[in-house]
């Protein structure tokens, strides 16, 4: 597969993108505390960016400026793709919104019910 | 220069997200000076981005081009553009309104913090761009914009319960949209491009197993967000708890951004349409059977709102994958729009009146104007004309039958009918289970009304008054007859508006109306249908006469007896089977909303109604399985089917015999005649059965005649209208209440009607259409007679009445001819309808059919004998002393039917020759005349001299009874010389000869009636509970457990589709 031959640092930072994209789903679905879910959903939101950025990589590349020593030309091999970049910034500015409603949401119902327990939020069913 | 600058900057679409942000930068200053100042910037810029969405539209409907957005100064593909096409047009349009419409819903709420009104505008700007991006990573954006909005409006109550389902709803979709990022970054690995078109243009570079992960995590992430079974309880608990307003625009506004977005990305999903349509089908089958269960009127609306994007997502699958797009803004526009307007009404209507239980409905029972404004919503949402979903429903199902896709038919059609159950039961508790409407004296309390100001209701009835302006423009599109076709619906409304005025008053302007409209639709007609008209029509005008017999409100009786009526002669004059089933449809609705008008007609017509539907549901099949077979919707090519026609014919047989009350499925029947307004159930019996035999009379002629095939569906035909026969006047005989034992009666002499079509020969085509006017003349004469008997004496139940003979001479005598015309004995019309019958079967060799056809006659006449003795004879309760004769407009209408019996009976002919002509085209005659007699192999019929000689007979008798009785001292036993004899009486009823009636022939025949079709009925519902309670099992209420089975769908979506080797 072209990502082994060609890509091995931006392997390391896929699969650990991966990685915390699972532990972070496994803290949503396991833990039962609200904040801690949060934290599992951050995680999970960090090794998506982490799996973006590693997709633009280029091994050896420099920045995607183009300049002297950048050619025009050149600059397709040479360049990391700053596209994925530029994606993972306003990812992070989503992730980062998303986050804070969460935590707020954690906030007003500790405020209403004394409790950060997910199971104990049932009420709603059927 | 000023105008262009007007119409090309501010109205560019652009101009959406210039309001909405600008506005959004504006409120916080405003709210500084002034709350109610912020408010108007908010509905100024809400305003705007309907104007702007709508201006736009209109000139790409009028052949402008559609407009591209292009940002940073390059061109896509390498920057984000947006795209305002006629789709995006008008969903931006439509999503715009609602959000005006929702806005001014939830203002109350709203105004309380300006920064809800901010994010108000935010989120229906990211709706707006979920609809309008071409751009993969845009798209993802405006979902997150959409959904941070939204998480916010949720919580903009703090209950606990809001909350706690604000924060399931925010795991589970922040779950999607994670693999929704995934998924696009892994597309643009491979692809090199954000730009969905140009994605589209190098699909092939999607491949290998990173390729299916993209593609798969795109469309899985937005399909979750639509909220598919069994992952979808978190939506379910944010539609249950949050405030209305905000629950509306999640059901109607962000579903569609999503919907539409899936739309976007639908030409790289090609292989997986079948998973879509499979999806979608099981979310609108499972949700509608949960909806069953539930009591919850916020959740019920969850349940009906998932199940209709699931019908959404079912039919855009199966249309792109019958190459049927050309259909798709008919179809699926026509639904979304549908769904759109009437679920947000509904959520609208479930803030206003809040009421969560759905028995506590009975708090709009005494406000017609929430009512009828519900029951419109309710129609629509299930597809009832003339609202868009009937014509995308048809359309659906006609393209459905051409692509042969017969199971996603059942599908569409089961989930339909399992909506209409819930919504109209819904409908039941609003209606109140007593009505009162005789003014008995009720001890039950009126529950307190909901408080409902007209400002508040503003937005439904504005979303109503839409419903009606799309569904005649849908009507138009789909190029049918409009103004006849509307002209019920028009009439209803006129005669709603004048509702104000006096009983009478009222009944004369209906009758005017309906008789002017009902010339207009039926003078052109010929044949067949003309001979239906003068029966549906001129005959639905006689009996109505007698609705003057009341003069009280009667709100909402004659604007609609105007629908039913003009619905009939809709019905008659259609020449497609679309219009026929325009017709069909609206004669069931106006029908079942006249029931619900009885005194405790709401449980019956509920009944009623889910019967009435099945009944439609299986016409269409039939129409569209005939529609797939000829490639024509006319009814006259209904026989072009070639080797399908048998089942066409037992499809439209099955629902036409429902309508009219056919053995195993008629236990409908009697609740509904029994509890709607009396006069009422003289129209029903009389007029509107009719119209199931116009039907049947249609595809027996149309079909019947030229099919050949191995099981006659015929033969089975006769057997079920015999064995209707056979066990309505069972079942009649058993009954205490005068209208459930003429009920029975009623289903039961149709049954002879439904074997005579059966027969499909002249002489039993000639006797069903005369017992067919028979059964018009007598049972619109007995049901006006028993509704005078009713309304003087208050009661049903013939033990308590007797001897009313003396105080009701003229309704005895009118009920005496009706029962002799009915009975079949020499002289009157009864008679030759069954001399006719018998011989057409003994002609066809149905032997058998035509014992049981003897032995249902015989069985008759021991209700007919019990309805005169009980009732009319015998002893006269004391209370009944003073009872006058029935009113004159009762008995006027009934004096014309007995006329017509009496000339009929003299002189068949002047009948029995434009029946035969009628049928001619399809059969040619075989009636041989001599003078007045008509011949058959097994003798002949002379009805005049039958009438002289029977006549002379019984003038004998009668005078040598006068004689004696005006000779001889009689003793007349009086009130009180009864004798018990050693039978202890139970009951007080036991003491009265009258009840219990038949307790001997119960004993030794009586375990033929016993309720098994009730029994059975009964079973499957239970069933259908017991199958929605193991399948909402999944609803726990835990937001984890929800966020797993999102997890799961994943997984279940790769291993559907092949799993990660494919």
């Amino acid at each position: 597969m072209s990502i082994l031959a060609d890509l091995p640092i931006s392997l390391i930072v896929l699969c650990s993108g991966l990685g915390l994209v699972l532990i972070g789903l496994w803290g949503m679905l396991t833990q039962r505390n609200m904040i801690r879910m949060i934290v599992g959903f951050s995680l999970t939101d960090t090794g998506v960016h982490m799996v973006m950025v590693s997709i633009g990589y280029v091994t050896g590349g420099t920045a995607p400026i183009i300049n002297d020593a950048v050619p025009m030309a050149d600059a397709v091999n040479r360049v990391v793709d700053p596209v994925p970049s530029a994606l993972v910034l306003t990812a992070i500015v989503i992730g980062l919104g998303v986050t804070a409603v969460m935590l707020s949401y954690a906030v007003r119902i500790y405020k209403a019910r004394k409790t950060l327990m997910i199971d104990e939020c049932t009420e709603s069913k059927w | 220069m000023v105008s262009s600058f007007f119409s090309d900057i501010l109205l560019h679409p652009l101009g959406i997200y210039v309001l909405a942000l600008g506005a959004g930068f504006l409120i916080p200053l405003f709210d500084r000076a002034h709350r109610g100042s912020a408010v108007l910037v908010f509905f100024a810029a809400l305003a705007g981005m309907v104007a702007i969405a709508g201006l736009n539209l209109l000139a790409i409907v009028n052949g402008a081009p559609s407009i591209d957005i292009e940002t940073a100064g390059i061109a896509p593909p390498f920057s984000i553009n947006l795209r305002f096409g006629l789709l995006e047009g008008g969903f931006v349009l439509a999503v715009n309104t609602a959000a005006l419409l929702a806005a001014w819903h939830c203002l109350p709420a709203l105004r309380q913090h300006a920064s809800a009104l901010l994010l108000f505008l935010i989120m229906v700007m990211g709706i707006n761009g979920m609809i309008m991006t071409r751009d993969l990573f845009n798209l993802f954006i405006f979902i997150e914009i959409t959904s941070i909005a939204t998480y916010a409006l949720i919580g903009m109550e703090r209950t606990g319960s809001v909350l706690a389902a604000g924060f399931k709803y925010i795991i589970a979709t922040s779950v999607a949209t994670t693999f929704f990022l995934l998924g696009t970054i892994f597309i643009y690995y491979q692809v090199g491009t954000l730009n969905i078109d140009d994605i589209i243009v190098h699909a092939d570079l999607i491949q290998g197993p990173i390729g299916f992960i993209a593609t798969l995590f795109v469309l899985t992430s937005l399909l979750i967000e639509l909220k598919p079974y069994p992952a979808n309880g978190w939506g379910l608990d944010v539609y249950e708890t949050a405030h209305s307003g905000i629950a509306s625009l999640i059901s109607v506004g962000v579903s569609a951004g999503v919907f539409f977005a899936i739309y976007k990305v639908l030409p790289l999903m090609d292989s997986y349409l079948t998973s879509i349509a499979f999806i979608g089908g099981a979310t609108f089958l499972v949700s509608n059977i949960i909806g069953l269960k539930q009591d919850n009127a916020r959740r019920l609306l969850g349940y009906s709102s998932i199940g209709q994007m699931g019908l959404l997502t079912l039919a855009l699958a199966l249309l792109l994958q019958l190459e049927a797009s050309s259909q798709l803004v008919l179809v699926v526009g026509g639904l979304f729009i549908n769904h759109m307007l009437a679920k947000a009404g509904l959520f609208w209507l479930a803030g206003i009146i809040d009421r969560s239980q759905l028995k506590d409905w009975c708090a709009i029972a005494q406000r017609p104007g929430l009512l009828l404004l519900l029951g419109i919503m309710m129609a629509a949402l299930i597809g009832l004309p003339p609202f868009p979903g009937f014509w995308a429903k048809w359309q659906l199902v006609m393209i459905l039958a051409e692509g042969g896709q017969y199971l996603w038919i059942a599908v569409v059609l089961i989930g339909s009918l399992l909506e209409a159950a819930y919504l109209f039961r819904w409908f039941s508790h609003a209606r109140g289970t007593d009505n009162n409407s005789m003014g008995d004296s009720s001890t039950d309390e009126v529950p307190p009304q909901a408080v409902v100001s007209l400002a508040q209701q503003l937005p439904v009835a504005i979303a109503t008054l839409l419903l009606f302006v799309i569904g005649y423009v849908m009507a138009l599109a789909m190029n049918i007859e409009t103004p006849g076709m509307f002209l019920p619906l028009l009439a209803g409304f006129a005669l709603w508006l004048i509702d104000g005025i006096r009983g009478r008053l009222k009944a004369l302007a209906m009758l005017l109306v309906v008789g002017a409209g009902g010339y207009w639709l039926t003078n052109d007609l010929d044949g067949i249908n003309r001979l239906f008209s003068y029966l549906l029509v001129g005959g639905g005008l006689l009996v109505s006469i007698a609705v003057m017999y009341r003069n009280d409100d009667r709100r909402g009786f004659y604007p609609l007896l105007a629908v039913l009526l003009l619905s009939l002669a809709v019905l008659l004059r259609a020449k497609t089977s679309l219009e026929f089933f325009f017709g069909w449809e609206l004669m069931t609705l106006s029908s079942y909303l006249l029931v619900t008008l009885g005194r405790n007609g709401v449980k019956p017509a509920l009944n009623y109604l889910l019967f009435s539907l099945a009944s439609a549901y299986f016409i269409l099949a039939g129409f569209a399985l005939a529609y797939a077979a000829s490639g024509s919707l006319l009814l006259s090519d209904l026989g072009n089917s070639g080797d399908s026609i048998g089942l066409i014919f037992s499809l439209l047989a099955i629902g036409f015999v429902i309508k009219m009350g056919g053995f195993g499925v008629h236990i409908w029947l009697p609740g509904a005649y029994a509890e709607a307004d009396d006069d009422f159930t003289a129209l029903l019996s009389a007029v509107v059965s009719k119209a199931g035999i116009f039907g049947l009379v249609l595809i027996a002629a149309n079909l019947g005649v030229q099919s050949d095939i191995g099981l006659d569906p015929t033969y089975v035909l006769g057997w079920i209208g015999i064995l209707t026969a056979t066990f309505g006047a069972l079942m009649a005989v058993f009954q205490e209440d005068i209208k459930r034992m003429v009920a029975y009666s009623s289903m039961g002499q149709l049954g002879y009607i439904v074997t005579g079509i059966a027969l499909m020969s002249h002489l039993g085509w000639v006797s069903a259409l005369y017992m067919t006017v028979n059964h018009f003349l007598f049972k619109g004469i007995l049901f006006l007679s028993i509704a005078g008997i009713v309304l003087r004496t208050n009661e049903r139940m013939m033990y308590k009445m007797g001897g009313l003979i003396k105080n009701m001479p003229f309704t005895f005598v009118f009920t005496m001819i009706a029962i002799i015309a009915m009975s079949g004995v020499p002289p009157l019309t009864g008679f030759g309808g069954k001399w006719m019958l018998f011989n057409a079967l003994m002609d066809k060799g149905w032997y058998f059919i035509a014992a049981f056809a003897f032995f249902s006659s015989a069985v008759a006449f021991l209700y007919m004998f019990r309805l005169l003795q009980t009732v009319f004879l015998g002893q006269r309760k004391l209370e009944h002393a003073q009872l006058r004769e029935a009113p004159a407009i009762l008995l006027a209408p009934q004096f014309i039917m007995i006329a017509a019996i009496m000339v009929i009976s003299a002189y068949p002919r002047l009948l029995l020759d434009p029946l035969s002509a009628a049928i001619d085209p399809w059969i040619s005659n075989t009636l041989v005349w001599e003078g007045f007699a008509l011949q058959t192999q097994y003798g002949y019929w002379n009805a005049p001299m039958i009438m002289a000689v029977v006549g002379g007979v019984w003038m004998v008798p009668l005078i040598i009874l006068l004689l004696v009785s005006l000779t001889m001292k009689i003793q007349k036993v009086e009130q009180f010389n009864i004798v018990y004899a050693a039978e202890r009486p139970h009951r007080p009823e036991d003491t009265h000869f009258a009840y219990n009636f038949f307790a001997h022939y119960d004993r030794a025949i009586g375990f033929l009636v016993r309720p098994r079709a009730t029994a059975f009925w009964n079973a499957a519902v239970e069933w259908s509970h017991t199958l929605a309670s193991s399948l909402r099992v999944f609803y726990n209420g835990n937001g984890q457990t929800y966020a797993l089975f999102i997890l799961m769908y994943f997984v279940a979506m790769v291993l559907f589709n092949g799993g990660l080797g494919s």
